[in-house]
């Protein structure tokens, strides 16, 4: 592996590094929570199949008898309009919501940071304004809009949702890290580098993303929660998981309809869409606070 | 200093209408995807091929595909947008009705979110890991990660259903008939003509939808100004300045709030572009006869002609807002325009 | 100095805001209107006849304009603009005679001229309930002015009885504001753009206000040739449907009246609210799963009869009260049913062994099942049921939502429509003849009325004939035969007659549908000049 001078000094200092930022991180309690939370959803959306009493909640099936039943210890959180065990759907949801904004990060934020940096470091030269003239034309739509519209004109299923949120959500990253590149391309490391004779891929590869990072490595985590909402708001028009398949955003649509009496429907997914998304902003304000040098 | 300012402008100009022209060969192709007829969606699934064919024939949609986007840009430009399927009225009417109905929203909700925002940010670094900072956070993250059609519903529920304090629907009471139309903006209407009553009126028809709205924004900027100046409290001209005893008020105000609100000032435009589109399930919820509602009915029942203007109009507001924030950006930090003279 | 002006702003911005409060909060009370009845319906609306065919396009019309004949709640035809009429020997000729004196809402006389324009523009528009009378018509002549004939290209036993539907518009004043070039050649656009925002009926209601966004607002017609003063002054259709809005806006007296297919879940949640009750009566409708006929495994007879003894009626029968299980197509006393023919009822064991017969047996995962629903949550109820008892025979079947319009798109040929489509349907005049024609004849193929794809050329015929009988009892013999055909050929698994169920505002509101008998006539219990409301019982609870 090549190193510059500076990265050899990056490297070394690295552990040091790291066990310092976790002190930092561990004396904000906040988000110790954050990190606490994440990873209880963590454990039960992978062990979900072994916590859940009634699995056929999930499944082709409707029970019109037990419908609408109040939480009790049987139905923890009660159950929905078909007799379903909100308890169970509401783990397994974590499941796809998790699935969902790996899937659009792991897609969208590659392709975003490549893009961003290249057009950043490459200003004024051609590749980087069609780069940035795309990411606009992208950007001029909201998000949802632009959604909304992919969703419909592809079959409503999981997948399509996934592939219409990745569509645009790489523009974002490739935005940030634009922006981010072109204020740091100014700076001493990179032209001392330059002027040693470093390769461009090297530069961008081995100066400038890592010093970028923790700011990536921020959205991404807030990214989570984020997807989670824009899917919550899909769902609530009928498009990302189709039944049975659960899904967080869905089951608050649904279960909204029948406030105030069956309050639980709705409740409940929605007590945990906001620990699930707090969890995640929690946990990403904590690692920005720790990677990032403030006044502390 | 003063040329650079200008050209820099005029090259953002020439090239929003660029990604303006290439937005609007994607909402052409975009509209053209979607599947199904149109001239059965426009007629009703009733109505007999020879009339179907009428209508194709009328709406040239038999002609090749570059045909029919010349005559679509033809029509854009002398404000003919087309007629919409659903309301068989002309989209540009439509629009016209429904604009200035989300405009009152975005722009209020955007007051809220900015204002309460920056205050909540600025607190919460100033006394950064305490438990004020906490419970600043605290309250951002509940506005960020609750849903807007959550808390709409929610809101509607206690203060409409529970508490009659606030209506619940539309922008003012039915009673009340208010029909001179200057700005389209209820409220500033009711104040330019000094009608009080329809003012207050209106106010408090916009307190819920408002709220709902704004609370993302709010929990966004909040958020971004606190990391943002306490970024900024940690730089070398700050604590040169605190070791010079200058007070902390002219610190606060003075020396850190503008370049921290540089940050938030950017996304603002793309936030009102953002509420403007994203308002339609606070809409839908309170009936209120908005642009996104109206967009997303577009949507939904696949109005091509509606579709592809909403996403244009939102396109212009979007690069609009853009190139405003850019030259307000670039005032509050020079460091961009500076970037642009070393470069060349 | 910076600082002080700053504390003082502070100081100034919250009184203002308090003061701001303060009078907000004082200036609430809502004044009293004229005696008004709100109505949340479907969005959007046409108010044009020749347009729309949607429910709440017909509340709007019934209540905007007059038909040439009326029909009470039984299904029988009586006056309304014609006084008389009379039917040739051969059925093949038809004369109205109106009654002179009824005017539009703009001071003119409703002639004969207008009945004949009214239905030309219906018949050359061809949309919305047009195809009724399409093709049938050969020609509609004026006799004088107030005498019309309509002249047919073949005998139509019930048309008396559809011209219930069949409304007269101004010629007068469409003709003045026809825009040219249009489809229509000579006619222009046929006046479509003028009619979509102005009034140019004749009916016990004008148009006050239309904001064609948000709502349409109605006042009494003082003019109506029928007497209606103890009707409403004002009806107002809103257009939201949104479950939280209407029950805040029934319990603040700010809504009379709510749509039909409400969740049961909304409307008992409504109920609770003091003075409202639910009105059910019997609206002819019959709630189905339609089975596509034309696509695999479904193009199997043995597949379909399959699911039609594995679907759960009575859970069905249960979710929808006060409903019972269909017999057939047609609803209970629907003129022209055979209250006798072959009903399912789940029998796993015989589902399982037709399935054992199909040609598919064995193939079935090849064969996915797709199901679809639109916008409204019994028929979601449905689709997730049948899902579930599929899958208690081994099929699977996948359940998507979809809105109105994707659905009417993807109706258009067969590969596209969906194998299992929950849906309901409502006679649209007082007839078997209504139903069996809109959901198993070949003209309707191809729209969101018929996704079982049947195009059975014997099925067509006896159709055509039974229609073109003039003798009421031929005719509905005739159609008693239809529906045992049809039933043989178990092309939809006919799940239960449901009652139309509305939530009024019982305390101050009277509304006759409310009494619960049936209704056969279309629309007729939202003829708001046969309702009245007392404004004061609802000052009153208000006060509560």
């Amino acid at each position: 592996m090549k190193k510059t001078i500076f990265s050899q000094i990056l490297y070394s200092e690295k552990w040091g590094n790291l066990k310092r930022k976790w002190y930092k991180f561990s004396r904000n309690p906040l988000s110790i929570i954050g990190l606490i939370i994440v990873s209880i959803i963590l454990f039960f959306a992978v062990f979900a199949p072994f916590l859940t009493v009634h699995p056929e909640a999930v499944s082709k099936y409707v029970n019109f008898s037990e419908a609408k039943q109040l939480p009790s210890l049987r139905y923890p959180f009660g159950t929905d309009i078909y007799g379903r065990d909100i308890f169970t759907r509401v783990i397994y949801a974590f499941r796809i919501s998790l699935l969902m904004s790996g899937v659009v990060i792991l897609i969208a934020a590659p392709i975003g940071v490549i893009l961003g940096v290249i057009a950043g470091y490459f200003y004024n030269k051609w590749i980087s304004i069609l780069i940035m003239r795309t990411t606009d034309v992208f950007l001029s739509i909201p998000p949802l809009i632009l959604a909304l519209s992919i969703c419909s004109i592809l079959p409503r299923n999981l997948l399509t949702t996934m592939m219409a949120l990745s569509l645009l959500w790489w523009t974002w990253y490739c935005r940030m890290l634009y922006g981010l590149v072109t204020s740091i391309r100014g700076e001493f490391f990179i032209k001392s580098a330059e002027l040693i004779g470093a390769g461009k891929l090297h530069i961008l590869f081995n100066e400038i993303i890592p010093n970028c990072l923790s700011v990536i490595i921020t959205k991404m985590t807030l990214d989570v929660g984020a997807i989670i909402l824009i899917g919550s708001s899909l769902s609530f028009v009928g498009f990302g998981a189709q039944p049975p398949t659960p899904d967080l955003g869905g089951m608050i649509a649904s279960g909204v309809q029948y406030l105030p009496d069956a309050w639980w429907m709705s409740v409940f997914p929605s007590i945990n869409l906001l620990v699930l998304v707090l969890g995640f902003n929690l946990l990403g304000d904590g690692i920005y606070d720790m990677l990032t040098v403030g006044r502390g | 200093m003063k040329n650079r300012n200008i050209i820099f402008i005029i090259k953002r100009l020439l090239y929003s209408i660029l990604v303006l022209w290439a937005l609007s060969i994607c909402v052409f192709y975009l509209a053209r995807c979607i599947p199904g007829d149109p001239a059965r969606m426009a007629l009703g699934e009733r109505a007999s091929e020879e009339v179907l064919q009428r209508f194709r024939i009328l709406m040239y949609y038999d002609k090749p595909a570059l045909v029919q986007y010349y005559y679509w840009l033809n029509n854009l430009f002398h404000g003919d947008l087309g007629v919409s399927l659903v309301t068989r009225q002309p989209v540009l009417e439509d629009i016209g009705q429904v604009l200035p109905a989300t405009c009152e929203l975005a722009i209020y909700a955007l007051i809220f979110a900015t204002v309460i925002g920056i205050t909540i940010g600025v607190i919460s670094a100033r006394y950064h890991n305490t438990w004020v900072d906490n419970l600043g956070r605290i309250a951002a993250y509940f506005g960020i990660i609750t849903p807007s059609f959550v808390f709409a519903i929610m809101g509607m529920l206690i203060f409409s259903y529970v508490a009659r304090v606030l209506p619940s629907m539309g922008r003012i009471s039915p009673e009340l008939i208010y029909t001179s139309k200057i700005t389209g903006l209820i409220t500033i209407d009711a104040l330019i003509q000094g009608n009080f009553i329809v003012f207050f009126d209106a106010f408090k028809h916009l307190i819920l939808p408002v709220v709902s709205l704004g609370l993302i924004g709010m929990a966004e900027e909040g958020r971004i100004t606190r990391n943002s100046v306490y970024n900024n409290m940690g730089k070398d001209y700050i604590i040169s300045a605190q070791s010079y005893g200058v007070p902390e008020k002219v610190i606060m105000f003075q020396l850190l709030l503008k370049p921290s609100i540089n940050p938030v000032v950017s996304i603002l435009g793309l936030e009102f572009a953002n509420i403007l589109a994203g308002a339609f399930l606070v809409e839908l919820i309170f009936n209120w006869p908005g642009f996104a509602r109206y967009g997303m009915n577009a949507i939904l029942y696949k109005d091509i002609n509606a579709i592809s203007a909403v996403i244009l109009i939102v396109g212009v507001f979007v690069l609009l807002g853009n190139i405003i924030v850019d030259i307000i950006v670039g005032f509050l930090d020079p460091r961009i325009y500076l970037m642009e003279g070393r470069s060349e | 100095m910076v600082i002080m002006l700053n504390k003082k702003a502070k100081i100034l911005l919250i009184i203002l805001f308090t003061v701001g409060i303060l009078i907000i909060i004082s200036s609430m009370g809502i004044a009293s209107s004229p005696s008004i009845v709100r109505y949340s319906s479907d969005w959007p609306l046409s108010i044009d006849p020749a347009i729309g065919m949607d429910v709440q396009c017909v509340v709007a019309y019934i209540n905007l304009f007059d038909p040439l004949v009326f029909l009470d709640s039984k299904g029988n035809a009586i006056p309304h603009v014609a006084k008389s009429w009379d039917v040739s020997s051969d059925g093949f000729t038809y004369t109205f005679y109106l009654r002179p004196g009824i005017k539009f809402h703009n001071g003119e006389e409703i002639t004969a001229e207008d009945v004949k324009f009214s239905m030309d523009r219906l018949l050359a528009i061809g949309e919305g309930c047009g195809y009724i009378w399409l093709g049938k018509i050969q020609e509609t002549e004026v006799v004088d002015k107030y005498t019309v004939k309509f002249v047919l290209e073949e005998t139509f036993g019930p048309f008396i009885k559809t011209l219930y539907s069949f409304y007269i518009v101004n010629k007068d004043l469409i003709m003045a504001n026809i825009e040219k070039p249009g489809m229509y050649g000579d006619m222009g656009d046929y006046g479509k753009k003028y009619v979509s925002s102005n009034d140019v009926g004749s009916g016990p209601y004008m148009i006050k206000k239309y904001n064609r966004a948000e709502y349409l607002l109605m006042e009494k017609n003082p003019n109506y040739f029928l007497e209606i003063s103890s009707a409403p002054d004002e009806f107002k259709m809103i257009g939201s449907t949104e479950p939280v809005l209407l029950q805040t806006l029934m319990s603040r007296r700010e809504l009379e009246m709510t749509n039909r297919w409400c969740a049961d879940e909304t409307l008992e949640s409504i109920a609770k609210i003091k003075g409202v009750e639910i009105a059910r009566w019997p609206g002819g409708t019959v709630t189905y799963i339609a089975m596509n006929t034309k696509r695999p495994p479904l193009d199997d007879i043995h597949v379909r009869k399959a699911l039609a003894w594995a679907f759960d009626y009575d859970t069905a029968v249960k979710l929808f009260a006060g409903s019972i299980q269909a017999r057939g197509p047609l609803a209970l006393d629907l003129p022209g049913n055979d209250p006798n023919c072959f009903q399912y009822h789940r029998d796993l064991e015989r589902a399982k062994a037709e399935l054992k017969k199909s040609k598919y047996y064995g193939h079935f995962d090849e064969y996915p099942i797709d199901c679809r629903w639109n916008s409204n949550i019994p028929q979601e109820k449905m689709a997730m049921l049948i899902m579930a008892n599929a899958s208690d025979i081994g099929l699977s079947v996948n359940v998507t939502e979809t809105t109105w319009a994707l659905f009417s798109a993807a109706s258009s040929s067969i590969e596209t429509t969906p194998q299992l489509h929950s849906s309901l349907h409502t006679p649209y005049y007082p007839e078997a003849g209504s139903v069996l024609q809109s959901r198993y004849h070949s003209i309707t193929t191809g729209t969101s009325a018929q996704s079982e794809w049947l195009l059975d050329p014997v099925l067509d015929e006896m159709i055509d004939d039974a229609l073109s009988t003039v003798d009421e009892n031929e005719r509905y013999s005739k159609y008693k035969e239809i529906v045992k055909y049809i039933i043989d050929l178990c092309p939809t698994i006919f799940v239960a007659e449901t009652p139309e169920c509305v939530a009024y505002q019982a305390g101050y509101m009277e509304y006759p549908a409310a009494k619960g008998e049936p209704i056969s006539a279309y629309q007729y219990e939202n003829c708001m000049r046969f309702i009245k409301v007392d404004n004061e019982k609802r000052e009153k609870l208000l006060k509560k």
